[in-house]
């Protein structure tokens, strides 16, 4: 059973975000189309589908709700998933794709190897620390009984996770989503949503952030590749010793992984300083040509769609994460904008950010 | 000066922040690439201008709530900005650096694992193991049905997080004190003085709470057998005690449903 369960947590967790990530990655520069960069958008892909599906079941059913949710969002992501990689095997037969690697080993050097050996060894203290020791939060209370709540009950919001009691629509966290999707997961490998939360997520979205950043390292090191290695011991240290009050994100990162607001802090916005780095970093990428024959501002141009996944993502953590995602993409497009004396840039942003808008606007109508 | 008391709390007055300001003052004046310099420069002290701002504050709470500002500063990539700047100065001397900076990042910082509320997990479910057993000893045996227990505040944010079909008269909103909310099962069941169980009896029994679990920290006066109630198990200190009136009328009230 347990085999089971893990392989159910496999799927789910591993294998579909990777195939839902190969079409957004198709949308990227060939030379940014790695297995890291992949998982990365399918995991903005799979909250992004979440709140697409998702909101709409929320508001309008009140029974069952969950089950309609399971049925709806599983068969959507299948469908994603499938599509990706379809799209990636008839690329790859016209030689249109390559899947590029993330990091040769035989490639790297000895020191280059124990640095990122010693990098290894903090995140699987992290990993071991995140699923052996217990952080309480109060929060807790809340989204992870919602998970309970749709796991065991099969509705969504529609319950006062404190007490128990019926109530109306909770629209103000209705639309932040990731305890549906936590009960979601829970129900596709059979384990308890607070089990999910708590001991499943943490081995999940830590990695997932530390190749968040080791994509912004190699960005930044990208003409120092063997200061990566440094890059991701000190980023892991400053995580773990970033507990300097308990409002710092790094704090949420180890003490509250499996909450919105985590994933907030941690993985959406930091999301939109990579895409940023990634679009503007280097003026030559402009000029390149990319494998499929476009040009580098079009093949440029899928870093924006990933943005509008990305704001679209930041829905199932929190309203407040919306609203920061596009505030600091809009900030950054003026920035740039006059940097590069470009109004396209605001355009693009302005369009990525539409999700956003609608979001914000269906959360004012309901709330 | 609201934003100032927010921003002096963030920063938990400890030097990790220093060693961010020394990291940006470092990039300010030696880095080159105008994107980054755009991203880990300009940006930031935007975003701290206008954080500190009176004027952004006052519609942030407008808009949202006024607790949660802090998070604006989210925004900022402390980390990132920090150990770039430490991979740009150290380039030439890789070891050293790794050396210098963990020594910096770790007598600057504070360790998240010291933290009061992290502690040895009793199970998967990271819930203390006396709420998984009074739950499997009271939860309802059939889909569908639900049972209300009350339970002492150091259980009552767990009881839920395992079992949600086991509803509970008051929950954490009533206990968390800056919220002040005031409920009546709350108060008796924390009166210094003792739990008065003829009172709570009188309260919990038209809400129709069929369990009720008393904490071996506090005094209880009345004699839970002479009232009524049955003592179901005792598990780790805690006594539960189902209550056969209300059982009865729960039973009279499925019949007159059904």
């Amino acid at each position: 059973m347990v085999f089971l369960n893990c392989l159910g947590l496999i799927f789910w967790l591993l294998v579909l975000p990777f195939g839902i990530g190969l079409l957004p990655a198709a949308l990227l520069p060939s030379k940014d189309r790695t297995p890291g960069v992949i998982f990365l958008a399918g995991y903005f892909g799979v909250f992004a589908l979440l709140e697409l599906v998702g909101i709409p079941i929320v508001l309008t059913t009140v029974y069952h709700g969950f089950s309609y949710l399971t049925y709806v969002y599983m068969s959507v992501c299948l469908l994603a998933a499938a599509a990706g990689v379809l799209l990636f095997l008839q690329k790859k037969k016209k030689g249109l794709w390559r899947l590029e690697a993330g990091i040769c080993l035989k490639r790297l050097s000895m020191e280059e190897k124990i640095g990122y050996l010693l990098f290894f060894l903090v995140l699987g203290f992290q990993l071991y620390m995140a699923f052996t020791r217990a952080s309480f939060d109060g929060d807790d209370a809340y989204y992870g009984v919602q998970s309970v709540i749709a796991q065991q009950i099969d509705m969504l919001y529609r319950f006062n996770p404190y007490t128990g009691d019926s109530m109306p629509l909770d629209a103000r966290h209705a639309l932040a989503l990731i305890p549906a999707w936590e009960a979601f997961v829970g129900r596709m490998s059979g384990v308890h949503a607070t089990i999910i939360s708590h001991s499943v997520m943490p081995l999940v979205l830590l990695p997932l952030t530390y190749l968040l950043y080791f994509q912004i390292g190699k960005k930044l090191l990208a003409d120092k590749k063997e200061m990566l290695p440094m890059f991701m011991i000190l980023i892991s240290l400053f995580q773990m010793f970033g507990n300097v009050s308990i409002y710092t994100a790094e704090t949420f990162l180890l003490t509250r992984t499996w909450q919105g607001k985590s994933v907030a802090a941690n993985l959406v916005l930091p999301a939109v300083i990579w895409i940023f780095l990634m679009l503007f970093d280097e003026a030559k990428q402009e000029q390149e040509t990319d494998i499929n024959g476009n040009d580098g501002s079009s093949a440029a141009s899928g870093y924006f769609v990933l943005l509008a996944c990305v704001i679209t993502a930041a829905g199932v953590s929190s309203s407040l994460a919306v609203l920061l995602a596009v505030i600091l993409s809009a900030g950054l497009a003026v920035l740039f904008a006059i940097k590069n004396r470009s109004f396209g840039i605001l355009v693009k942003t302005g369009l990525s950010c539409i999700p956003g808008a609608v979001y914000m606007l269906v959360y004012l109508l309901v709330s | 000066m609201e934003s100032f008391v927010i921003l002096k709390l963030y920063t938990g007055l400890k030097p990790l922040f220093l060693l961010f300001a020394a990291a940006w003052l470092y990039l300010l004046f030696t880095e080159k690439n105008k994107t980054r310099r755009l991203l880990f420069v300009t940006a930031p002290i935007l975003i701290i201008a206008l954080f500190l701002f009176p004027l952004s504050r006052k519609y942030f709470v407008a808009l949202l709530d006024g607790t949660i500002y802090y998070r604006v500063l989210w925004t900022i990539p402390y980390g990132v900005i920090v150990v770039y700047a430490a991979c740009r100065l150290f380039e030439k001397h890789r070891r050293i650096g790794l050396l210098v900076m963990t020594a910096l990042i770790v007598l600057c910082g504070s360790l998240v694992y010291k933290s009061p509320y992290i502690s040895k997990a009793e199970n998967a479910y990271h819930i203390p193991e006396t709420a998984v057993k009074i739950c499997e000893l009271i939860g309802p045996e059939e889909d569908g049905d639900f049972v209300k227990v009350v339970v002492p505040e150091e259980l009552v944010y767990f009881i839920r997080q395992y079992d949600a079909r086991i509803r509970m008269p008051y929950g954490r909103d009533m206990i968390e004190s800056q919220w002040g909310y005031y409920h009546e099962v709350h108060q008796i069941m924390e009166n210094a003085d003792g739990i008065e169980l003829e009172k709570l009896l009188e309260v919990l029994r038209p809400q129709y709470c069929r369990y009720i679990v008393l904490s071996p920290a506090k005094k209880v006066i009345g004699d839970p057998e002479k009232l009524g109630l049955i003592c179901l198990a005792e598990i780790d200190g805690y006594r539960i005690y189902s209550d056969p009136v209300t059982e009865k009328a729960l039973a009279e009230l499925e019949e007159a449903y059904y």
